[in-house]
């Protein structure tokens, strides 16, 4: 099972309801973005972290851990706004290097701090909806906002095939190193490229089975099923609100 | 004369791209309220057969009659049919499509037309029935093999089938989770559920079914009361089935004189200690 999909499971915010916390995550995410205002931002990484380790109860390990994983990306991103070379020394460091310097201006440092803040604020608000909000509450939520069924269809097959084709993946394997097709770099490759083409194969069988069951349940061309999720509390709605206010009064007349 | 729900009468078919009929000429018929096991080597038609009956696959010659009535392969023609006759796929894998028990179970009757409400109730009483409820919330990809088998059981029988076929429902389960698939079946019959059964298990088809149907190379060999079935080794060799362990052990008590063959031939073990 994916990490963060069995969190989102095991949250303790997984019964709340998936339109509020929609709301919530997708209205911190814009006003991040739209804004590009730092403090903001901090506010919504603060907030969600607090929302998901504290109320959510996922262990802080793990929301470090998935925090890093964009950050290594920003990082090496910004890179260009933090480090430039130039023969001209830049007003917030600059390091010579023989002829040259490694420099930057303090208004392209700021550039990129903001970026890498902003855009780990927004991630926050979109971790903060995956690690407590099952897919099939997400893909209830699309639906109701009228997004296309084909399209929310499709998201929750590809969702279920994920896990039997990593399943497959997984046993395929196993299978191979039992005999010890990972003996070298070379073998490893090969076993990989027939893992790849076999997952094809049985990807492609295993779609077809699944239509026929759906078609053997009288499937119309419509999956119909019953929403999870429970109801929305008022309380809970008025503290989303006033967060959200709260939360672009900062990052209009914050920083 | 008791009702024929299902007749197959000389059924062609073959698999796309094959030089090989996987039906070649199966005739069958089940009565209402029968259990019928459907036993024979891998590739014998079974599955086939099955996907047959619920529509999936149409075959090339001969006819499927439920209730006396020509199966037909229009839309309409094939809901009717399969909101009567429910197929419970060997692999759940190839059955559970949604990414949450509630919803995976919901999609049959919903099919159906059932409003939401009666449908919440009806997954409610499913779930109950069948001991879902402890692992209700969980997602269908982090359920054990045995879990799995019981969510797609309760799929089929949610939607209140008169015919359930089972495609080897107890392969690959561990034997907490094969008397739990029994006891449901048990109960499926109890309540008036034709269930037809593919299996390899001898001992259980013995015991449990009312007729038996031996299928080799796309027909039925034959088809007939256990008893009479299971007696006749020359087709148990063909179909690469074995004798029944009480029926051999009964008949070797009875060859060494510990027994007399007399009254009704057991059933199952409880039934031959009895005996002894």
């Amino acid at each position: 099972m994916i990490l963060i999909d069995s969190l989102s499971y095991s949250s303790k915010l997984r019964y709340k309801n998936p339109e509020e916390k929609f709301v919530f995550a997708m209205s911190s995410l814009v006003i991040c973005v739209a804004t590009k205002s730092i403090l903001a931002a901090l506010t919504a990484l603060i907030i969600n972290g607090w929302l998901i380790i504290r109320k959510g109860g996922i262990p802080l390990s793990y929301y470090v851990k998935y925090l890093l994983v964009p950050l290594v990306f920003l990082f090496f991103s910004t890179l260009i706004l933090l480090v430039n070379i130039s023969k001209i020394p830049l007003d917030a460091y600059a390091i010579p290097i023989g002829e040259y310097y490694l420099t930057s201006s303090l208004s392209d440092m700021y550039r990129g701090i903001g970026l890498i803040v902003t855009a780990l604020g927004a991630v926050s608000c979109l971790y903060f909806l995956a690690m407590n909000t099952p897919m099939t509450e997400i893909c209830e939520v699309l639906k109701r906002m009228h997004c296309p069924t084909l399209f929310i269809e499709l998201m929750l097959l590809t969702y279920r095939f994920i896990f039997i084709l990593l399943e497959v993946a997984s046993a395929i394997l196993t299978a191979q190193k039992s005999r010890l097709g990972n003996r070298d770099f070379r073998t490893s490759l090969d076993s990989f490229g027939k893992m790849v083409s076999i997952l094809f194969i049985r990807s492609l069988k295993k779609s077809t089975h699944l239509y026929d069951a759906m078609e053997s349940r009288c499937y119309n061309g419509e999956l119909n099923v019953l929403r999870d999720g429970s109801r929305s509390v008022c309380k809970e709605i008025v503290w989303i609100v006033l967060y959200e206010m709260v939360l672009l009064g900062i990052a209009v007349f914050g920083f | 004369m008791e009702e024929i729900i299902l007749e197959a009468r000389n059924l062609y078919f073959s698999y796309e791209l094959s030089d090989k009929h996987s039906l070649q000429g199966l005739n069958v018929k089940v009565k209402k309220g029968e259990k019928v096991a459907f036993m024979g080597a891998n590739g014998s038609g079974k599955s086939t057969f099955f996907l047959c009956c619920n529509g999936i696959y149409q075959p090339q010659k001969g006819e499927i009659y439920f209730k006396g009535e020509k199966i037909g392969y229009s839309k309409k023609e094939l809901l009717a049919l399969r909101s009567h006759v429910g197929i419970v796929f060997q692999d759940p894998d190839n059955q559970l499509f949604s990414a949450s028990v509630k919803q995976e179970i919901s999609f049959g009757i919903l099919n159906l037309g059932v409003d939401k409400i009666t449908a919440e109730k009806e997954v409610q009483a499913v779930m109950e029935r069948l001991e879902i409820m402890p692992f209700q919330d969980r997602p269908v990809h982090a359920l054990s093999g045995g879990q799995k088998k019981l969510v797609s059981i309760a799929d089929i029988l949610i939607m209140h089938p008169d015919i359930i076929l089972l495609d080897e429902p107890v392969a690959s389960l561990d034997p907490k989770h094969t008397s739990l698939v029994y006891r449901i079946i048990d109960q499926m019959t109890e309540q008036g559920i034709t269930v037809i059964m593919a299996t390899h298990d001898v001992d259980y088809a013995y015991a449990w079914a009312d007729e038996v149907v031996l299928m080799h190379e796309g027909v039925a060999l034959c088809q007939g009361k256990p008893e009479d079935i299971f007696r006749n080794k020359e087709l148990l060799r063909k179909t690469n089935l074995e004798e029944p362990t009480v029926l051999r052990l009964y008949d070797r008590l009875c060859e060494k004189g510990m027994l007399k063959r007399e009254g009704n031939i057991p059933k199952t073990l409880d039934e031959l200690e009895h005996l002894i």
